[in-house]
C-alpha cells in the first residue's frame, strides 16, 4: 500500500515560504523545520500558560461554585504574567544530599518529552511538523519519556515523600501503558497505517448520513467501546484524578515534586499540563478525526477538541476521588488490560468480517 | 517531500532550549541565600530522620516482570494490526486471526495464573494484611 499524502507537511510549505525551492538540501531543510518546531513550541506554550495560572482555576472555581483569580486583567487574565514572574523570580533550593545532575535534568526530562510527542500530530491548516510512517508509535514512545523524569526527580530529591512519589508513578505506568498501547492498535486495525496523516484521512468517510448530515466514520462512533477506554486510560497516562496517586497533594506533599522550586517547579507544572494536551492531541487524532470538522478552519478545531479533553480531566478533578495506589494496579491489571484485549480481539473480528 | 525525522529533531533542539531559557531567565532574577534550615529535605516540618536511600521492598517486582512480557508482546501486535485488513482481503479470516487469537491466548492464561498466584496486587507486608483481616 502507498502511503497517499494528504497534505504538504510545515518544513516544506515554509521553505516554500522562504523560497528555498520544491528541493531542499539538509541545511535548508532544517531551518525550516527550526522555525515550524519554534511556531508548534510557541503554540503549545500559549495553551499551556493559559491553561495552568487561568484556566484551570477558572474551571474548578465553576464546579466548586467559587470565584478564581478575577482581579488582574480582563476576567483575571493578566494573572498569567504575574504567576510567571512570581515563579521565576523565586529562590532556588537546593536541599541537602540531591543527587545533582539527576535532580537538575529531571525537570527538562519532563518538560522537553512532553512537547516531543506534537512533531507528529496534524493540527490542521497545515501545521503538521513531521509525518514519519512510525508517527503513532513514535507519539507513544515520547509520551512515556515523562515518567523516567518522574522517576528521576523523586530518586534524587532525597526526600521521603518524592520517593514514594516516584515509586508510585513507575507503578501506575506499569499498570496504564499496555492497555493505552493496545487500544490505539485497535484503532491501527481500522485506519491500516500507523502514519498520522492516514489515520486522519480514514475518518473522513461518512460512517451514516442522518437526516442530510453526514456522519463522518471518526472511530469515537465507529468504536465507543475503545474510545471510553482510551479515555480513562489517558486520564492514568497524564496522572490526573482520579489517578493522580504520584502527586497525591493529600496523602504525600506533591510526590516527586515535593522539594523543586522556582524555575525547576515552573517546569515539572509546565511538563505535566503540555502531557495533558498531548494526550488530548492523541485523542483528537485517534478518535476525534484530527482536526476536522464543519466551518471553522481545522487548527480552530483541533484545539477545541485538546481543550474539551483538558476540560474532560479538569472535570474528573473536581468530580471524582482519587483511587488507591493498590486500587489503580488493580483497574490497570485486572480491569483495563482484559477489556483492553477483548476491545482487541472484537475489533479484529468486525474489521475481518467487514473486510 | 523533506525527510520528517529532520523536524522531529529540530522539535527536539526547541524543546530543550526552552526549559534551559526558562532556567537562564529565572537565575538572573531570582536572589540566593542558602541557609541551613531552607535546605533541609521537607519532612511536615520536622527534623528529618533518616536516610530516604535506604533498602525498600519493591512491591510491584512480579508486575514489573509481567510489563516487560506483555510490552514485548504489543511490539508483537502492532505490525499484525497494521497488515492486518489487507491480509484478510488476501487469505481470508482464519489464517490470519487464528495464530493472533492463540498468542493472545497463551497471554491471557500467563496473566490468570499470575492473577491467581497474587502477583498482580500491591499489599505485600504482613503487618498490613493482618490489619486488613481484622
Amino acid at each position: 500500500m502507498i502511503p497517499a499524502q494528504t497534505q504538504t507537511p510545515l518544513p516544506d510549505i515554509i521553505g516554500d515560504l522562504l523560497g528555498f525551492g520544491t528541493e531542499m538540501g539538509p541545511g535548508e531543510t532544517f531551518i525550516a523545520s527550526f522555525i515550524g518546531a519554534a511556531l508548534v513550541g510557541t503554540l503549545m506554550l500559549t495553551m499551556t500558560a493559559l491553561a495552568g495560572p487561568w484556566a484551570k482555576r477558572k474551571i474548578t472555581a465553576a464546579f466548586t461554585d467559587r470565584y478564581a483569580v478575577n482581579r488582574i486583567g480582563p476576567a483575571g487574565l493578566l494573572i498569567i504574567v504575574a504567576d510567571a514572574v512570581r515563579l521565576l523570580s523565586k529562590e532556588l533550593i537546593v536541599p541537602e544530599g540531591v543527587d545533582r545532575p539527576a535532580w537538575d535534568l529531571a525537570p527538562i526530562v519532563i518538560a522537553s518529552s512532553a512537547l516531543l510527542g506534537f512533531a507528529v500530530i496534524p493540527m490542521g491548516n497545515g501545521i503538521h511538523l513531521a509525518d514519519p510512517e512510525a508517527g503513532l508509535v513514535y507519539v507513544f514512545a515520547v509520551a512515556s519519556i515523562a515518567s523516567v523524569g518522574l522517576v528521576m526527580a523523586g530518586y534524587a530529591s532525597n526526600n521521603k515523600f518524592s520517593m514514594l512519589g516516584g515509586l508510585r508513578a513507575v507503578a501506575q505506568n506499569l499498570a496504564y501503558e499496555i492497555p493505552l498501547v493496545l487500544i490505539a492498535a485497535s484503532v491501527v486495525l481500522f485506519a491500516g497505517s500507523l502514519q498520522m496523516s492516514e489515520i486522519v484521512a480514514a475518518q473522513t468517510e461518512t460512517l451514516v448520513s442522518l437526516g442530510g448530515v453526514a456522519i463522518p466514520s471518526w472511530y469515537v462512533f465507529v468504536n465507543p467501546f475503545a474510545f471510553v477506554l482510551f479515555m480513562v486510560a489517558n486520564l492514568m497516562e497524564v496522572g490526573r484524578n482520579p489517578f493522580d496517586i504520584p502527586e497525591a497533594p493529600t496523602e504525600i506533599v506533591a510526590g516527586y515534586q515535593t522539594e523543586y522550586s522556582s524555575a525547576y517547579f515552573v517546569l515539572i507544572y509546565l511538563g505535566e499540563f503540555i502531557h495533558i494536551f498531548l494526550g488530548g492531541a492523541i485523542i483528537a487524532t485517534l478518535f476525534l478525526g484530527g482536526p476536522a470538522g464543519p466551518v471553522l478552519p481545522g487548527i480552530l478545531w483541533f484545539i477545541i477538541k485538546i481543550w474539551a479533553v483538558f476540560l474532560f480531566t479538569q472535570w474528573a478533578r473536581s468530580a471524582l476521588p482519587r483511587l488507591r495506589i493498590d486500587q489503580l494496579i488493580e483497574v490497570g491489571w485486572k480491569g483495563m488490560l482484559v477489556l483492553a484485549l477483548a476491545n482487541l480481539v472484537l475489533t479484529a473480528v468486525i474489521v475481518g468480517v467487514i473486510a | 517531500m523533506s525527510n520528517p525525522w529532520i523536524a522531529v529533531g529540530a522539535l527536539a533542539l526547541v524543546g530543550v532550549a526552552i526549559p534551559l531559557s526558562m532556567i537562564g531567565i529565572s537565575s538572573l532574577l531570582r536572589p540566593s541565600v542558602p541557609e541551613q534550615g531552607k535546605r533541609a529535605t521537607y519532612e511536615s516540618g520536622e527534623i528529618p530522620t533518616g536516610d530516604t536511600r535506604i533498602r525498600f521492598n519493591i512491591q510491584y517486582y512480579l508486575i514489573a516482570l509481567l510489563f516487560v512480557v506483555f510490552d514485548i508482546e504489543t511490539v508483537l501486535i502492532f505490525p499484525w494490526a497494521l497488515i492486518y485488513s489487507d491480509a484478510v482481503a488476501e487469505f481470508g479470516l482464519t489464517p490470519v486471526l487464528g495464530p493472533m487469537l492463540v498468542f493472545l491466548a497463551i497471554l491471557v492464561i500467563g496473566l490468570g495464573w499470575a492473577w491467581r498466584n497474587g502477583a498482580v496486587r500491591w499489599v505485600k507486608s504482613e503487618r498490613a494484611e493482618i490489619k486488613s483481616e481484622l
